[in-house]
């Protein structure tokens, strides 16, 4: 990771230009291009997409020929988790009356975060780690974290529901039931779907449950591409039955949660690369009602249309972002915060973790906030800061989970760590 | 097979070059899992890694295979010389969790700790690339030819670089020992060779293995464009 000096004035100058105020959603989208009723992609999409040889990884499409663009790649977590005592806890920056700790480390690849009825918080993984694990809610920061689950490739969406671990990796769907009773022999899991497309482009996914339903994604098997049944976010019975479009040209979305006022669903998208440094900006969006579609690859941020399949369309034809989000700023985890520990205006607001670019020069991660303003926009402001130094990461946060007293783990699969937010000042 | 038998001598040297210079407490490090997370295991012997010289371990249990600069002619033993740190710890992380096998390496990578995984990836980062000696044949200029353009059609310097000289997790190629890059490129397609990601086994899968040891014998002899 040879990269310059960190710039103060840009970093600054790129927060402020993620405050840009939320384009306005007053219009109601124009009629929604089909978003149809085919099957979702299957495992056979991938197999023929695979057979051509002469065909660039996925990420690599529209890249540039230029020397410095001919360099950059995603970059996979690093290996091995930042010993205890060098994790960037004590550098943390945050609002005034709140205090980082670590709540567990030496958690390889830690990624998405759920908690059991039971207590235990389920913790997946993505390219490296191969494992789900569960860390105790009780204990010290030198909790430990319990393999729960060891090779399996892409473990990474994860959800609980009555007394169930649900987990997604890019090709299946599986259950592990009365998980909390089993850490140590969680048994042969229901298979629920073994028919999602695979790949390693955007094929990881990430869950919510909701009314009996579990919403998951799909993500475009490209950086930029005629994505077909990609690129979408869907829901299905928790059976595996019943697949319905949830919402269309949504190319990476890494994290979503429900409004618990509203009961929309808000969800991060990540912009293409290889645009330009500076845009597009990743995504906030809100889906309103059936049918709507998000832009994905004709519209980006809701006003660049995108120079090889913009031709013919127009942005004005699909929902508009509720907020921009940062270029390449790799927008991870969503999370409506309803604990009771933190200040009033808290309450009802997103989290939502900036993982930080690898597509740009200027590396940037941190938490944000993100407030719905009732028109269908969100303001956002900064809440933690403190994951790069010298351009370099020090930690990469990613998801989040509201303990029962109302504190903040937030997981980072950089460092394998999680820490813990808790708010003591005035309320 | 004639790469097993060098394995199982490397292996003899190897492994006694590793007890002979591994600190002893390697107890706790079997699995590279949650026990780095005990803040109280901060304070074990394997801790103070600023007074451990990786130079000089390196120089004590990898240059007998590696060779001290990071090139060796010992068959099939990559060239560590001009590798980048991350592409080095991967390696080594893959040895110590199992998924990449290599008797010798393994042996190695079982004893390391964490500190030592950064300390070795860190020191071979320095180590400045070391051209491959002079060719007792000249090359043939129909096969290089014949691998630059693989190497163009198959995307190799997408993410090797148009130097094939890689960068963060993607290795130097330009130089490496061709034997070894042939059982690399044959192992990636075979499901022998897992990667730190899965890139490689995408990019080889449908590559005829007559190709793929084209771009062996190309990357081997190739020294910059």
């Amino acid at each position: 990771m040879a990269m310059k000096k960190i710039r103060t004035c840009i970093a600054l100058a790129m927060l402020g230009s993620v405050g840009v105020p939320a384009l306005s959603q007053t219009t109601p989208a124009t009629p929604p291009p089909a978003a149809t009723p085919a099957a979702p992609p299957a495992a056979t999409a991938a197999a023929g997409a695979a057979s051509s040889p002469a065909d660039e990884p996925g990420w690599a499409k529209g890249r540039p020929k230029s020397d410095a663009a001919m360099k950059m790649a995603p970059v996979p977590a690093f290996p091995i988790p930042t010993a205890p005592d060098k994790l960037p806890t004590a550098r943390f920056k945050l609002p005034p009356g709140f205090k980082a700790e670590t709540f567990a480390a030496g958690i390889l690849d830690a990624r998405e975060l759920r908690q059991g009825d039971k207590g235990n918080i389920f913790v997946s993984s993505l390219f490296v780690a191969n494992k789900v694990y569960a860390v105790p809610e009780k204990g010290g920061p030198d909790r430990k974290a319990k393999v729960v689950i060891d090779n399996m490739p892409m473990a990474t969406g994860i959800a609980f529901h009555k007394g169930s671990l649900y987990v997604g990796t890019n090709t299946k769907l599986l259950r592990y039931d009365n998980i909390e009773d089993n850490l140590d022999k969680p048994g042969e899991p229901k298979v629920l779907t073994d028919k999602w497309p695979g790949g390693t482009d955007h094929s990881w996914k990430y869950f919510r449950i909701k009314d009996e339903k579990l919403y998951y994604n799909i993500g475009a098997p490209c950086n930029i591409c005629d994505p077909g049944e990609y690129a979408k976010i869907y829901r299905m019975n928790l059976d595996g039955s019943n697949v319905e479009t949830v919402a269309a040209g949504v190319r990476n979305t890494v994290g979503f949660d429900f409004d618990p006022k509203t009961g929309n669903l808000w969800f991060t998208d990540n912009g293409r690369d290889w645009f330009s440094e500076e845009l597009p900006n990743d995504e906030l969006n809100v889906v309103t009602k059936p049918g709507q579609h998000f832009g994905y690859p004709f519209c980006h941020q809701g006003n660049i249309p995108d120079p090889e399949f913009g031709w013919g369309k127009s942005c004005n034809d699909y929902a508009k972002p509720a907020a921009l989000l940062g270029p390449h700023a790799g927008s991870l985890g969503l999370t409506f915060y309803q604990g009771k520990m933190f200040p009033a205006k808290y309450q009802g607001a997103m989290f939502i973790a900036r993982h930080g670019p690898w597509n740009r020069t200027t590396k940037y991660a941190d938490i944000l906030v993100a407030r719905p303003d009732g028109k269908g926009g969100a303001k956002i402001e900064t809440f933690m800061t403190g994951f790069v130094e010298n351009n370099n990461y020090l930690g990469r946060p990613v998801d989040f989970l509201v303990m029962k007293d109302g504190s903040l783990l937030i997981s980072d699969d950089h460092a394998g760590a999680i820490y813990r937010i808790t708010y003591s000042g005035n309320k | 097979m004639r790469v097993r038998r060098w394995a199982a001598g490397v292996a003899a040297c190897v492994s006694v070059l590793a007890v002979a210079a591994l600190p002893p407490p390697a107890g706790a490090q079997d699995k590279p899992r949650p026990k780095s997370a005990s803040p109280a295991g901060g304070a074990s012997a394997a801790k103070a890694p600023q007074a451990v010289d990786y130079a000089q371990r390196f120089a004590s249990q990898c240059a007998a295979c590696h060779g001290a600069n990071g090139r060796s002619d010992m068959a099939g033993t990559p060239v560590l010389a001009g590798q980048p740190s991350l592409y080095a710890i991967t390696q080594l992380f893959l040895f110590r969790e199992g998924r990449r096998s290599n008797q010798p390496m393994t042996a190695v990578a079982k004893t390391l700790s964490d500190d030592d995984m950064r300390g070795f990836a860190d020191y071979i980062g320095t180590l400045p690339p070391v051209p491959a000696p002079a060719p007792r044949a000249p090359d043939d200029a129909a096969r290089m030819a014949k691998g630059k353009s693989l190497s163009e059609q198959h995307k190799c310097v997408f993410c090797h670089g148009a130097n094939l000289d890689g960068g963060q997790q993607v290795p130097r190629i330009a130089g490496q020992k061709e034997d070894y890059l042939q059982e690399s490129l044959r192992g990636f397609k075979s499901g022998n060779r897992p990667g730190y990601t899965q890139a490689m086994t995408a990019a080889v899968s449908q590559v005829s293995v007559e190709d793929l040891d084209t771009l062996a014998y190309y990357a081997a002899r190739f020294a910059g464009k």
